[in-house]
């Protein structure tokens, strides 16, 4: 498994290898800006890059400096594509996690004319002048280049990637899963932690972000139990996926810890293929519920800061690893290591045996273990050594090495380089928990985790792949006792021999020694950062932008604050960490939406007489979720005041019905009903007889006017309450609250009828004619035996259950009938028919809102949460003999100011002038400024029964004014009209219609 | 009168068209029927009066009032029609039947129970929902928050919960598995929608109740 791939095979893939864990009898191929590469199933788009040669991904954030591919893994800063094309295009998607499909288009970012030629790469000539936080000291003057120039500028500067601007062509799913143990990585630790909780017959959930399992036992060349690595997490996996009871989810990332034991996940169904395959989504987003947790994510290895580290051919000594031995590529032909810790030895093994030349060994220590450097007498080791630079334009070609003894220049095109690794412990700091540092590790590990949240492995700091053994099976066993069940300890399988030891080295010297790669931060950042003052982490962090790219820091945030502490002086505990917060990596909008997005967006709610409206094209407005029929327009009606006007004017003439289904309607029986009402409306309605409905008006707390409706008496111990639309939902929280909190003793029983009954109303002086005709024998709806305000159950149409209220809110002669919601389309069809030889017309809210301001009913615009029963007229309906909800608050003295604006009706001087809801009422001839703003107008309509606009509004004094002219100013609509004071009502004041 | 007859409509005709749809390839995961023809009540405690209301309940209909998120049968395979009395949270059950209409169910009700608890009729302020099918609770887990595992939920319990933001009670009523899911009926059309969305990955048929 060690020669490169013979040449006739190798043309396009010159760095292919032997061996690894891709599926070669599965070639793919792939477009990179425009150039075709080939690969296989199993590698990565990165990988793949390498195999064909190229290392030049792309250019970095702020000096457009040549960038190659530096890790394997999830945390890559550099090697961010534009992948696919059209409406699926993502920007800023990572080449080593993006798994190679037939087909697949990548585009580097950030870069123009190409990669090879970026005019851009100007800025660094210019980085002098663009240090970290230089946009604190710029772009400050002229003031009137802010919006025109430099806005501009800087929002075509910002950003790497172009997102696309067309919609998302896929779905996206959510759903729930239980468990009582979840594992959060499959390498190691992971899955030997998942073996012990899974044998105990816990339910068992394993989250793997990558496309296969094992973690690091996928890149590294072990032994566990005297099998290769791979052999035994196969054999686990095996286990595991025989057992009903233990769900192995991979291409999922856990994001984030919540609250109560929920976690939070994202699996990746379709990424991999070019498109989701049918009735798939995209990506599924997972609420996990797991009695306890394991943290088994492993650790990222550390990059060395040390001048121009950000070269392409620069790379993680862990994954030139990952590429030799998992995806069967070089990395490079002449590579060198530069390491500070044990681990980076490795690398050299897996060259030398992959047959690759290796040109230095450099090792930071001056006490290199004897038995690391035993095997290499035939190389060129240096101790107590640096790497202080490296050069060759796009691509590595030579480093120079600085010891004690002086610098030398060493030929690589590949340096692989390793400055320790860092526990990846972010989810452990999800309820702000903060980690602790080790110096024996040079590292953070995890301090006090979220409840039911444990970290094993090297995500706790174990760097020996027994103790990662021992302490996940250990953990897995302990989660499921603690979940209940029963687990035997497992015995520790033998691996292979390792040591682990590290000495930190935080800063080799010198410039553009790149700290945060994918945000353009070096060394001299930090250190300018120190000196204008910014020398708290959290300071460090916004002054200079270190670790707020798309990798959150997972390669910077250590090197970052350790050389603050040294440039301050203090020990690396002492400055700290920011804060860790979901999600641990990007996760996609449309992923958090699911299910949730266009028409779709929020739950609707539809009228029993919905379709029936559709089949008239009645226009449809939104109230609330509910959809309303707003108007119903004929052929050749050229607008919507046409045609509204329309169903005014028949309603007023002949007849017209209206769904009102929407109001809230509550059932409230048992002994105490009537008391319960008294205490909730401000008048009586314990006294109000069987057979006959009342207005009621409720007050909040507060004092102030909260809603109002009808409320009738069915039996004594029977009422069936109304509510406007809006507050259907708050009314009936209130009535709960009183019922449950404040009152538990009264013996009431409530539930919501809204949905229950299709509700119509049916107004107009053939109103009583039409339902007449629908009403059956012997119910007698003549006025005498059915006055206004009257109430019956009854049946209609031959036998269906129904109930008729003689209520009015258009002032016509009117009612509401009410028949199970599962009639209420054939309700509806049948009053047309019925009602047709009448004239019979349908209406709809816009109608019903024309009419009711006609009559002064005040509704939702006055019941704004601002008024009190006085200020609306209905100050007399308060009882004195009784409590109620708000009575107290009432009488506050600014609730019962006699100069609070009062309820008043409103005509514009000139009849042909429009009002408009909103405007202010200012006295004539003052200035408009807001010390004479007088009051507001509320509801306006056109009224077709008087031919002009009126209006509803509240004015300081009231009806006291009525006869005086204002001016009504609306500032946004530039409207400036005189209007006259008048009594709130324009059409019928007698209400002699009512009582026909 | 009789001239204007009134026929009975769901509203859900159109998303609820019989036959298979979403994915094709083998048997579908999930069937959905809508049950028009259950009479539904609510029974609200009146104060005090829970020990005499399960006596009653025992005496005049021989059924246990669950006092636990339960069906009220008391063995793993509740009766899909015949009367039964589903925990709705305190002090209040939903009665159900096929074998009466609502009106009847109602006045049943108030007559047996007077005194006891109000009785509210519900027969038209929800839609039910009957699902079942072997990938039902793949389906489900998109949208219920609950623990739907045989480990946790079985034939004879009950919930009221939301999905996606529309409040639901369901019961599950035998191993298949098989739930019904109330729905407030303004709502139906739109949780309709959802499981539809939801089962296409499975295949969902449609069938008559």
């Amino acid at each position: 498994m060690s020669e490169p791939i013979s040449a006739s095979r190798g043309e396009q893939q010159p760095h292919r290898l032997g061996g690894g864990l891709i599926n070669r009898s599965r070639p793919v191929r792939g477009l990179f800006d425009g150039k075709a590469i080939e690969g296989f199933a199993g590698d990565t788009l990165a990988s793949a890059l390498l195999a064909n040669g190229i290392r030049l991904v792309g250019r970095s954030f702020k000096y457009h400096r040549p960038r190659g591919i530096l890790t394997a893994g999830p945390e890559e800063p550099n090697a961010l594509v534009e992948l696919r094309s059209g409406a699926r295009r993502e920007p800023n998607t990572r080449a080593t996690t993006t798994e190679m499909f037939e087909g697949l288009e990548a585009t580097s970012q950030n870069r123009w004319p190409s990669l090879q030629f970026d005019l851009l790469s100007m800025n660094s000539l210019l980085s002098p002048f663009l240090p970290a936080g230089f946009y604190y000291k710029t772009f400050m003057w002229p003031a009137s280049f802010w919006e025109r120039v430099y806005e501009p500028l800087i929002r075509k500067a910002a950003g790497l990637g172009r997102a696309s601007a067309e919609p998302d062509p896929d779905h996206y799913e959510q759903a729930y899963a239980f468990c009582d143990v979840l594992i959060v990585g499959a390498g190691a630790a992971g899955l030997a932690a998942a073996q012990a909780a899974a044998r105990s017959g816990a339910r068992v959930i394993v989250c793997e972000q990558d496309f296969l399992v094992g973690g690091r036992l996928l890149a590294d060349d072990r032994e566990i139990g005297g099998v290769p690595g791979g052999i035994w997490s196969d054999a686990v996996v095996a286990e595991l996926n025989g057992r009903p009871q233990v769900r192995m989810m991979t291409r999922t990332c856990v994001f984030g810890v919540y609250d109560s034991g929920v976690y939070g996940a994202i699996e990746r169904v379709s990424d991999h293929l070019p498109q989701p395959a049918a009735h798939q989504p995209r990506q599924r987003l997972w609420r996990i519920m797991a009695k306890r947790a394991i943290l088994a994510s492993g650790a990222i290895e550390r990059p060395l800061a040390f001048p121009d580290n950000d070269r392409p051919g620069v790379m993680m000594a862990s994954a030139v690893r990952s590429y030799l031995n998992r995806f069967a590529v070089r990395p490079g032909q002449r590579v060198a290591l530069f390491t500070n810790n044990d681990d980076g030895w490795r690398t050299a093994k897996d060259l030398r045996r992959h047959g690759v030349e290796i040109t230095a060994i450099i090792d930071s220590r001056p006490d290199v273990p004897a038995p690391l450097k035993a095997q290499w007498s035939d190389a060129r080791v240096i101790d107590d050594g640096r790497v202080s630079g490296t050069s060759g334009g796009t691509g590595l070609r030579a480093i120079s090495v600085t010891t004690r003894g002086g610098r030398q220049r060493i030929k690589a095109d590949t340096l692989a380089m390793s400055g320790g690794w860092n526990p990846d412990l972010g989810l452990t700091c999800h309820h702000g928990g903060r980690p602790v540092w080790r110096d024996d590790l040079a590292a953070f590990v995890p301090g006090q985790a979220p409840p039911g949240l444990t970290a094993v492995g090297a995500a706790n700091g174990r760097m020996l792949l027994r103790d990662c053994l021992a302490e996940g099976s250990e953990a897995g066993r302990k989660a499921a006792e603690d979940a209940g069940f029963v687990a035997s300890g497992e015995d520790v399988p033998r691996v292979d021999d390792e040591t682990f030891a590290v000495t930190a080295l935080w800063h080799v010297g010198g410039h553009k020694a790149f700290v945060d790669f994918q945000n353009d931060v070096t060394a001299d950042d930090i250190a300018l950062s120190e000196r204008e003052g910014f020398r708290s982490v959290e300071h460090l962090k916004r002054y200079t932008t270190l670790g707020m790219a798309t990798d959150q820091g997972k390669l910077s945030n250590v090197n970052g604050l350790a050389i603050m502490a040294a440039l301050t002086g203090q020990a690396i505990p002492a400055v700290g960490t920011t804060s860790y917060r979901p999600p641990h990596i990007p996760v996609a909008i449309g992923a958090l939406a699911g299910h949730h997005r266009g028409k779709q967006f929020r739950p609707f709610r539809l009228t029993p007489s919905h379709q029936w409206a559709q089949q008239q094209s009645a226009v449809f407005v939104e109230s609330g979720a509910w959809l309303r029929a707003q108007y119903f327009p004929r052929p050749g009606e050229k607008d919507w005041l046409e045609t509204v006007s329309r169903e005014v004017r028949t309603v007023r003439s002949a007849v017209g019905f209206c769904d009102v289904s929407t109001l809230g309607k509550i059932e409230v029986h048992g002994a105490d009903a009537g008391a319960f009402l008294d205490r909730l409306y401000i008048n009586t309605f314990s006294n109000l007889p069987v057979g006959r409905a009342r207005y009621g008006l409720m007050l909040r707390e507060d004092g102030m006017a909260f809603d109002d409706g009808t409320t009738s008496r069915l039996a004594d111990d029977r009422y069936f309450m109304t509510t406007t639309t809006a507050n259907a939902v708050r009314v009936f929280q209130h009535m709960h609250f009183c019922h449950q909190v404040l009152w538990p003793e009264l013996d009431v029983q409530f539930a919501s009828a809204t949905d229950e009954w299709a509700q119509f109303s049916v107004a107009g002086p053939h109103a009583r004619d039409v339902l007449a005709r629908l009403v059956d024998p012997p119910f007698s709806i003549a006025n005498a035996d059915f006055p206004y305000m009257g109430v019956a159950e009854l049946t209609v149409c031959g036998g269906i259950p129904a109930r008729l209220y003689r209520l009015s809110f258009s002032g016509e002669l009117a009612y509401e009938i009410g028949v199970p919601a599962r009639y209420g389309d054939a309700l509806a069809r049948s009053l047309m028919r019925a009602g047709e030889p009448l004239g019979i017309v349908s209406y709809g809210t816009e109608a019903l809102g024309v009419m009711r301001i006609e009559k002064g009913h005040v509704a939702g615009n006055e019941l704004d949460g601002r008024t009190t029963a006085d200020d609306l007229g209905l100050g007399r309906m308060m009882s004195s003999k009784k409590d109620f909800i708000g009575r107290v608050m009432a009488t506050r003295p600014g609730l019962t100011d006699p100069k609070r604006p009062k309820l008043v009706g409103l005509r514009p001087r000139n009849a042909g002038e429009r009002l408009y809801a909103g405007s202010h009422l200012l006295p004539k001839g003052a200035a408009h400024t807001i010390e004479n703003d007088q009051g507001i107008v509320t509801s306006v309509a056109f009224s077709p029964s008087i031919n002009h606009w009126i209006g509803l509004g509240f004015i300081v004094g009231g009806a006291t004014r009525i006869g005086e002219t204002v001016m009504m100013v609306d500032f946004m609509r530039d409207s400036f009209v005189d209007v006259e004071l008048c009594a709130p009502v324009f059409v019928d004041p007698k209400g002699e219609r009512l009582r026909g | 009168m009789a001239d204007f007859p009134l026929y009975a409509r769901s509203g859900l005709e159109h998303l609820l068209q019989p036959g298979h749809r979403g994915d094709h390839t083998g048997e579908p995961g999930v069937a959905v029927a809508l049950r028009n023809d259950l009479a539904l009540a609510y029974v609200l405690v009146r104060n005090g009066k829970t020990g005499e209301l399960r006596t009653r309940v025992q005496e005049r209909f021989g059924l246990r009032l669950p006092m636990a998120a339960q069906h009220s049968e008391d063995d793993s395979n509740p009766n899909p029609d015949g009367l039964g009395f589903v925990w709705a949270g305190p002090g209040r059950w939903l009665a159900k039947t096929a074998a009466q209409s609502g009106a009847a169910l109602e006045t049943t009700l108030r007559n047996e129970l007077s005194g006891l608890a109000s009785i509210i009729n519900q027969t038209d302020g929800r839609c039910v929902f009957r699902i079942s099918g072997p990938s039902l609770r793949e389906v489900l887990a998109k949208g219920v928050p609950l623990d739907l595992d045989p480990r946790a939920f079985g034939p004879g319990d009950t919930a009221l919960t939301l999905v996606g933001h529309i409040s639901v009670h369901f019961w599950q009523l035998d191993r298949a598995p098989t739930y019904e899911f109330a729905v407030p009926r303004s709502f139906a059309a739109s949780f309709c929608e959802w499981l539809l969305a939801a089962a296409a990955s499975h295949g969902v048929v449609v069938r008559t109740a």
